[in-house]
């Protein structure tokens, strides 16, 4: 079913519940892989449902449909000298995709990139939202200015929901100043044990900066301009105006006193949000936010560089996010090398069939929810079953 | 409004309540008519009420044990922190259960390295603070009343204050949370995968759950803070700055308005030094690296003279600091003022805002009524106060009528009706003015997902049927305001 409308959706949704039929939602289709397989009896195309509502550069306030592609976005924002302070990622290229990446998907899945260690992620950003829920009503929810307390914030619920509570028609994003020049440094030498705590200094100091990762040497060797990092590498992007770059680079040479900091030219951190340096292995590739408060699981750790469960692996946002293609983990069986927090990107549709792709959840956590989607979506029409079994 | 009238059949198992609570609480009831006299509201002054028992846990596994009695008992329970809520959030019912947090106030965690702070619900915003500025650190969502207002009330509301313009509300900060639902259970709540439960618990008002323990994040102290003061000849010309300094791609720490009336009421009260004469004020900072705050400021100030404004800069961290006392005194300050106010809290897009203060100028001459503006520029967080007395006949009608007027500019102008102090039971009445049927039908759903028999704060948030219409406001009567010296917004 293409639709085009939010009217349309609404009858498309009514006729579901009729007749019982499973939906499953796609705009442009590049994501398709990533959750647990659905079984569905019909595709509800929404990526018709496309186009900037309104845009008011003066006010830092975008209105789009969800079928609106990210570079069309990107284009407009960019020509305005503002953007997206989410950073939402197109993860084609990891997930052998072709077709057209929207933000309606990137919500969804919660695809935040390399700037959301600075700015937060999609929940931040989306303010309110349009949206047809099971029931076959069109409802809306948030608002379209920066600050608002009116009613319960469900535009926060529909990040990362994978369109398994409704089907979203408009969302309204605040959006940034895109500051005029960025600069990338790359602080070579670092072992894994050093390097992630090395970011978190940086991130703790007034640097604002919108990129921090770290690379051992088997990621750095795809990225050309700092394949020669020794150990491994930790990179920087800080931003602003020429006389704000000339001050933080004085600031990042003092964190950081040994070693002269390597401009990377080009920027690194488009290729590490978009997770495209696995899209070579044929391993799973997870994603694993780190706990919010907990010393980091690197310290005192040294991962052998041939280890088995790591043969690739990458740490964004200062070292709380961790990508990495492992042979261990949820396709085998064998217990995450970490802790919870893990997401499965990419992996075999019999392996997401019968594996965790998200983080498994305690029992009064997944009754709530249960009931949650049951809110939203009491008869299971959207996207059943992909991210737990019954959601 | 009426306040709820209470459940007969509850407040006739007043006493078996009682001992149950005792049970599971020992040295934690309060029952009697003089200690709930203590409890027997929030900073919503106009109403008041006692609850049926207060119960003060300790403990996560007391709050635990409370809930899960009031569930499976069917007794209605409020949650309450230290009370400031402005919108009626923690208002008690003559049959519920009134929980209150503020014995459980420590700091369980302060973990620098991940920049993320763990403490029990009663903690105060500002303490938290206090914990880590040694070291380098703050939090940044900060509420007036930040003195006094605890954590778990921010999560409730989702408080904001004068930063959040560039550093975000209570939800933007909050890591991780854990709840204990009406069933008794404790859920930890984080935005690691899964649904983003921890999103809709803040701002949630009580609804959903009781939350027990929360992760924060801190933000490094920026090494530079300049404050500038704009005075303007007209409000529309301030309003036209603050939509300039917006489009021009510069994000303030922080951009407040007063008008004159304010001004004059603030200079009496706590003498700041603020520019005579002038009809408005815009008091901004600029935080971050030198280099960055440097050009922030000359660009505003550039922006600032060309609509017509003097410009003058704290010269030193003392003047700064008496510029924003005289701030966060505005509502104490009017409090003196005048024998009644009330407080609206909507949020417009920042270009109306030229247009909205002109409006409602006209609107208070065509109700007969003094107000004051004092706003959060940055964002277009509203906060007029309208000033009158509640002896002379017929004007508490009028300032009400002129109050829920105000909103519904603000909703028609593509607003909302509360930019941070909540619905609660103020405005709850005027939620069909932003939402229709269905959008409310939605919200209602999510709350039955957690609190199926709605035992949950009852009453706050979302209009019932049998309600009388009510107006969107913060009622000061007669000068009885709790806390008359906290600051406010």
């Amino acid at each position: 079913m293409i639709v085009e409308s939010e009217a349309e959706i609404v009858d498309a949704v009514r006729m579901a519940r009729e007749r019982r039929t499973a939906l499953e939602i796609v705009g442009g289709g590049t994501r398709r892989a990533f959750g647990r397989p659905v079984e569905c009896d019909a595709i509800l195309d929404v990526s018709r449902l496309s186009g900037i509502v309104s845009y008011e550069p003066e006010e830092l306030i975008l209105t789009v449909k969800p079928g609106t592609p990210l570079v069309e976005i990107e284009t407009l924002l960019s020509a305005n000298g503002q953007r997206l302070g989410f950073d939402p990622q197109d993860w084609s290229a990891l997930l052998g995709s072709t077709g057209t990446s929207t933000i309606g998907g990137a919500v969804s899945c919660s695809a935040d990139g390399p700037a959301a260690i600075r700015h937060g992620r999609a929940r931040d950003h989306l303010l309110g939202i349009r949206a047809v829920n099971g029931f076959g009503e069109a409802f809306k929810a948030g608002g379209r200015v920066v600050k608002n307390v009116t009613g319960f914030d469900l535009p926060k619920l529909v990040c990362g929901a994978m369109g398994t509570l409704c089907v979203l028609t408009e969302l309204t994003f605040r959006v940034f100043p895109k500051p005029p020049e960025t600069r990338c440094f790359a602080l070579r030498n670092l072992v894994p044990s050093r390097g992630p705590g090395l970011l978190k200094r940086v991130w703790s100091s007034p640097l604002d900066a919108t990129g921090l990762a770290y690379l051992p040497p088997e990621a750095a060797e795809h990225f050309a301009q700092i394949a020669d990092c020794g150990y491994g590498a930790a990179l920087v992007r800080i931003e602003g105006t020429a006389a704000s770059l000339a001050e933080k680079s004085a600031m990042l040479r003092d964190i950081v006193p040994d070693g002269e900091p390597l401009d990377t030219g080009a920027d690194p951190f488009r290729r590490i949000g978009s997770g495209e340096i696995f899209a070579g292995s044929l391993l799973d590739i997870t994603r694993m936010v780190l706990e919010p408060a907990k010393p980091s699981p690197y310290d005192g750790y040294e991962p052998p560089l041939k280890e088995e469960d790591w043969s690739l692996w990458i740490a964004d946002w200062a070292g709380q996010l961790i990508w990495r293609a492992n042979t261990a983990g949820s396709s085998s069986g064998r217990a995450p090398v970490f802790d919870s927090g893990t997401t499965l990107v990419r992996a075999s549709v019999e392996t997401r069939m019968r594996s965790h792709v998200f983080p498994p959840e305690e029992p009064a956590r997944a009754a709530l929810t249960c009931a949650v989607k049951a809110a939203f979506d009491p008869l299971g029409l959207f996207n059943p079953g992909r991210m737990y079994k019954d959601v | 409004m009426e306040l709820a009238a209470s459940d007969p059949s509850i407040l006739a198992r007043r006493a078996e309540i009682v001992a149950r609570l005792k049970a599971l609480v020992p040295d934690g009831v309060v029952s009697d008519r003089a200690g709930l006299k203590a409890f027997d509201g929030d900073a919503l002054t106009a109403y008041r009420q006692s609850p049926l028992v207060c119960v003060l846990p300790r403990t996560k596994e007391e709050v635990a044990a409370v809930l899960k009695f009031a569930g499976e008992d069917g007794v209605p329970i409020v949650p309450r922190g230290a009370g400031t809520s402005l919108s009626g959030g923690a208002l008690p019912r003559g049959d519920a259960i009134l929980i209150g947090l503020s014995r459980m106030n420590r700091i369980i965690h302060v973990d620098i390295e991940n920049r993320a702070v763990t403490v029990e619900p009663g903690v105060t915003n500002l303490a938290i603070t206090r914990a880590v500025e040694g070291r380098g650190f703050y939090y940044a969502p900060d509420p007036s009343s930040q003195i006094a207002c605890t954590i778990g009330g921010n999560i409730a509301e989702n408080s904001g204050g004068l930063h959040c313009l560039k550093y975000g509300l209570t939800t933007n900060n909050l890591l991780s949370a854990t709840l204990v639902t009406i069933t008794g259970e404790t859920v930890r709540l984080d935005n690691r995968g899964g649904y983003d439960l921890l999103g809709v618990i803040a701002g949630s008002e009580g609804l959903l759950g009781v939350v027990v323990e929360a992760t924060v994040r801190i933000l490094p102290l920026p090494p530079v803070t300049r404050t500038l003061m704009a005075a303007f000849a007209s409000v529309p010309d301030a309003g036209r700055c603050v939509a300039e300094i917006i489009a021009g791609g510069i994000v303030p720490a922080a951009m407040e308005f007063m008008d004159r009336r304010c001004i004059e009421a603030v200079e009496a009260y706590c003498a700041p030094g603020y520019p005579k004469g002038a009809e408005g004020v815009l008091i901004i900072d600029a935080d971050g690296i030198k280099s960055e705050v440097d050009e922030a400021i000359a660009r505003i100030a550039g922006i600032a003279r060309g609509c017509g404004a003097q410009v003058r800069e704290a010269t030193d961290e003392a003047e700064r600091a008496r510029i924003w006392t005289g701030r966060k005194s505005a509502f104490p300050a009017m409090g003196r003022l005048a024998p009644d106010m009330l407080c609206m809290d909507g949020t417009i897009p920042r270009r109306m805002l030229p247009r909205v203060l002109a409006r409602m100028a006209e609107m208070a001459d065509e109700y007969g009524l003094g107000f004051c503006n004092v706003f959060h520029a940055g964002d277009g967080n509203l906060h007029p106060l309208i000033i009158f007395d509640v002896m002379k006949e017929g004007e508490l009608e009028r300032a009400e009528a002129f109050g829920a007027d105000i909103l519904r500019l603000c909703v028609e102008v593509g607003g909302v009706l509360t930019g941070e102090h909540g619905v609660g039971v103020e405005k709850r009445d005027l939620m069909p003015e932003m939402f229709s049927e269905a959008d409310l039908a939605q919200q209602q759903r999510l709350k039955c997902a957690f609190d199926a028999a709605g035992l949950l704060n009852p009453g706050k948030v979302f209009p019932t049927l049998s309600a009388c219409v009510e107006q969107g406001h913060m009622h000061v009567k007669s000068g009885r305001v709790p806390y008359p010296n906290l600051p406010r917004f």
